[in-house]
């Protein structure tokens, strides 16, 4: 089921156009990564999503319906610029954010009490916020978020701010989320995250959509029929290569020989045979892509 | 800024300055004398020296004012008359002058049809009067008694000033005690409150909560609820005051009764008077709590009230709305200075031509004072117990909540795309082209 579609939206802001007709589909339960460069259109297009601001052109459709007010109950948004009253107390300022996400203040506590405990915070309750550091903040930023169940979970930057054991956390219970059905949009350019987490990409840059679909098939699509093998050290690979296959580099690490090759379709058999005949091979493994040089790749290209 | 703040200054030391250049209008007062005084009678000794004068009728202030810039007097036998020209409007005021048995014993009642002469006006009026007065009791009677220099001594003439219509007395000091103390509160409780809003829409931008907040609500609603919560707050605030005020009063009087004593009876017993003049004070002196109690009666409460509630809030509406917009504007770099002050100049000016609505309540200052939506709620309400038609409270008021629109749609507008800007420095023409912006 789609959770979330945007048509072909357009917003455009005195003179610069913040995005041009950029479609995404988001299904349930993917988890979907927008990237993009600082300042390419992820916030304006997260902001339309969450009716902050309207598309000039193109529509939004959220569980096949056109996005309608009363839908904001069902997005849990966690922006960029986050923050919380400083003078309020914790538990009084968690109640109040559920409500304005439609929650009742019985259910709101009930359910705030059952993830403070999880997260054994609890004692935070009637603290006011200036005394929280700030990454105990964020955590209860992130309870806010998600408490009232959202469909459809939207996180811009999450991870800036977290120390590392409190980025994995965040990372599990994000997951965690899913596994239960949400759906979940990342907004981010920490390209790592990416490749461990998101199912989909969207790639935005200069207002445009340059790329999307899965991230499997599109490291597929960006393959340059790389390869990694790794002989023991005295191996002669100049001498071995076949037809259609090039030296691209060559490393000498430990005892062993890393042997970087670009090797032309349906020559592999032909090469590892070769190079049997004469010696062993430690490994061999194609070499994808990672996002990061994806990323860096369709962004220089579209300069 | 560099330029804008001096340009402000500059406005806010000139308005007085030149409405009050185009202020000079005439007031046409009729008086009325019948109570000529023949030179033989109760009143003025007339002695041996100036008998010539002996039975001849002498009206004391008949042909005696002398016109002034901004004053001109004319003069007619018959009162009902005088009034029936007051009604249809070709005069500004009637001024009788009666004769009583108090001391002294003249006393002047100024008519007004809708809305008194000002206040510079009736002061001219009763020092022409006293000044009348004395000379011409110097010019008839030269062997004095007594009781004659007493009157002499006290020749300032009793003044009161009487609606036609209402047929009530003035009491211009009550008045401008009212209007002055309504005016200041709304100045004060504007400023209060819009500083407020303007305080709490900050915070929450500096805070960084206001995405948090703009994704589950709309931002107008968002600002919407601001000002009426926080005008519901200084409503609050404002009654308990009263009520406190009252209290706190109440007990007082209540605890320590000799503090609300009217002071002149004492000077009557320490300056050692002949018992006659004596009595005469002493009843003056009561007549002075008497008064003011009339005085107090004689305010239209329900007007007074109702569009004291009214300005308060619309005041309030207009102003926090745009305190509200400013409020959007200031992020931890970018101070709201520049914006405040464009904001709060037309406040001061209001509050700065006071003593001039005051002096001259129905002047051009303050008609068009009171009209500026801007300064109109402070204005308004220092002329409101002077008495002000209808018609003026109407279109001061219309054009207060068209401005009021215009203000809540503009802040909006500002206030939806200034709370998301973070670290870009703001200018008028950067929110110039937000008001272009759609959603």
């Amino acid at each position: 089921m789609t959770i979330l579609e945007t048509k072909e939206v357009s917003k455009t802001y005195a003179a610069h156009k913040a995005l041009d007709k950029v479609s995404v589909c988001v299904e349930q339960g993917d988890v979907f990564g927008l990237l993009g460069p600082n300042g390419a259109g992820k916030t304006t297009l997260i902001r339309m999503i969450n009716q902050i601001t309207a598309p000039d052109e193109g529509e939004i459709f959220f569980c096949g319906n056109r996005l309608r007010a009363q839908d904001v109950h069902h997005i849990g948004y966690l922006p960029e610029e986050r923050g919380l009253y400083k003078k309020m107390k914790v538990g009084e300022q968690a109640v109040y954010l559920a409500q304005l996400k439609g929650m009742d203040t019985k259910t709101a506590k009930e359910k705030l009490k059952e993830w403070f405990t999880r997260f054994d915070i609890m004692n935070w309750w009637d603290k006011k916020v200036e005394e929280l550091s700030k990454g105990m903040a964020q955590k209860v930023q992130f309870i806010t978020t998600v408490l009232h169940e959202p469909k459809l979970l939207i996180f811009d930057e999450p991870f800036s701010g977290f120390d590392p054991l409190n980025a994995n956390l965040l990372k599990e219970e994000i997951l965690n989320l899913r596994d239960k059905g949400a759906s979940i949009i990342f907004s981010t350019h920490n390209m790592s995250s990416v490749e461990e987490i998101c199912d989909k990409i969207a790639l935005i840059n200069k207002s445009k959509k340059i790329l999307d679909g899965s991230v499997k098939e599109i490291k597929q699509r960006f393959k340059k029929n790389l390869y990694e093998l790794v002989l023991p050290k005295e191996a002669a690979i100049e001498d071995m290569l076949v037809e259609g296959c090039y030296l691209q580099d060559k490393l000498r690490a430990g005892d062993t020989l890393v042997v970087k090759l670009s090797i032309d379709k349906g020559r592999n058999a032909e090469l590892l045979s070769n190079i049997l005949k004469t010696t062993d091979i430690i490994s061999y493994r194609e070499l994808l892509p990672s996002m990061n040089e994806i990323f860096i790749q369709t962004v220089q290209e579209n300069e | 800024m560099t330029i804008l703040g001096p340009i402000l200054l500059c406005a806010l030391w000139a308005t007085p300055f030149l409405i009050s250049k185009t202020a000079q209008k005439t007031d046409n007062i009729i008086v009325v004398d019948t109570n000529a005084i023949v030179a033989d009678s109760d009143i003025i000794v007339v002695d041996n020296a100036a008998d010539k004068k002996k039975g001849e009728k002498v009206y004391l202030f008949k042909g005696n004012f002398k016109n002034k810039e901004n004053i001109k007097f004319e003069y007619m036998d018959d009162i009902s008359q005088a009034q029936a020209l007051l009604k249809e409007g070709s005069c500004d005021g009637v001024l009788e002058i009666v004769k009583t048995g108090d001391n002294p014993p003249i006393k002047g009642f100024m008519y007004y049809e809708e809305s008194e002469p000002g206040l510079s006006t009736q002061e001219e009026i009763k020092k022409q009067m006293s000044d009348i007065f004395k000379t011409k009791i110097l010019e008839y009677d030269y062997n004095m008694d007594k009781k004659e220099i007493e009157w002499i001594n006290n020749a300032e003439i009793d003044f009161y000033t009487k609606n036609i219509l209402t047929g009530k007395e003035s009491y211009q000091e009550i008045k401008m005690v009212l209007g002055g103390v309504s005016g200041f509160l709304i100045y004060f409780f504007v400023f209060l409150f819009g500083a407020q809003v303007m305080k709490s829409v900050s915070e929450e931008k500096v805070n960084r909560i206001v995405e948090v907040l703009v994704s589950s609500v709309k931002p107008v609603q968002l600002l919407m609820g601001k000002l009426i919560g926080i005008a519901l707050v200084g409503l609050t605030q404002f009654c308990l005051w009263v009520v406190l005020t009252f209290a706190i009063l109440g007990f007082v009087r209540a605890a320590a009764p000799q503090m609300f004593q009217p002071v002149q009876q004492e000077e009557i017993t320490v300056n050692e008077r002949i018992i006659s003049v004596d009595k005469i004070n002493a009843a003056e002196a009561g007549d002075t709590t008497n008064e003011l109690i009339q005085g107090l009666l004689s305010i239209n409460y329900l007007t007074m009230i109702g569009m004291f509630l009214f300005y308060f809030i619309a005041g309030y509406f207009l102003y926090a709305s745009l305190f509200g917009a400013v409020g959007s504007l200031i992020d931890a770099d970018t101070d709201g200075q520049q914006f405040t002050l464009p904001i709060t100049v037309p406040l001061i000016i209001a509050i700065v031509c006071l003593p001039a609505v005051l002096d001259n309540p129905t002047g051009n200052v303050a008609f068009w004072l009171s009209i500026i939506p801007f300064t109109s709620p402070v204005v308004m309400m220092v002329r409101i117990p002077f008495g002000v038609t209808f018609w003026e409270l109407a279109l001061s008021a219309s054009v207060m909540l068209l401005f009021i629109a215009a203000a809540v749609w503009l802040a909006a507008k500002i206030y939806r795309t200034g709370i998301l800007m973070y670290g870009k420095e703001i200018n008028y023409r950067e929110i110039w082209k937000w008001l272009k912006y759609k959603n």
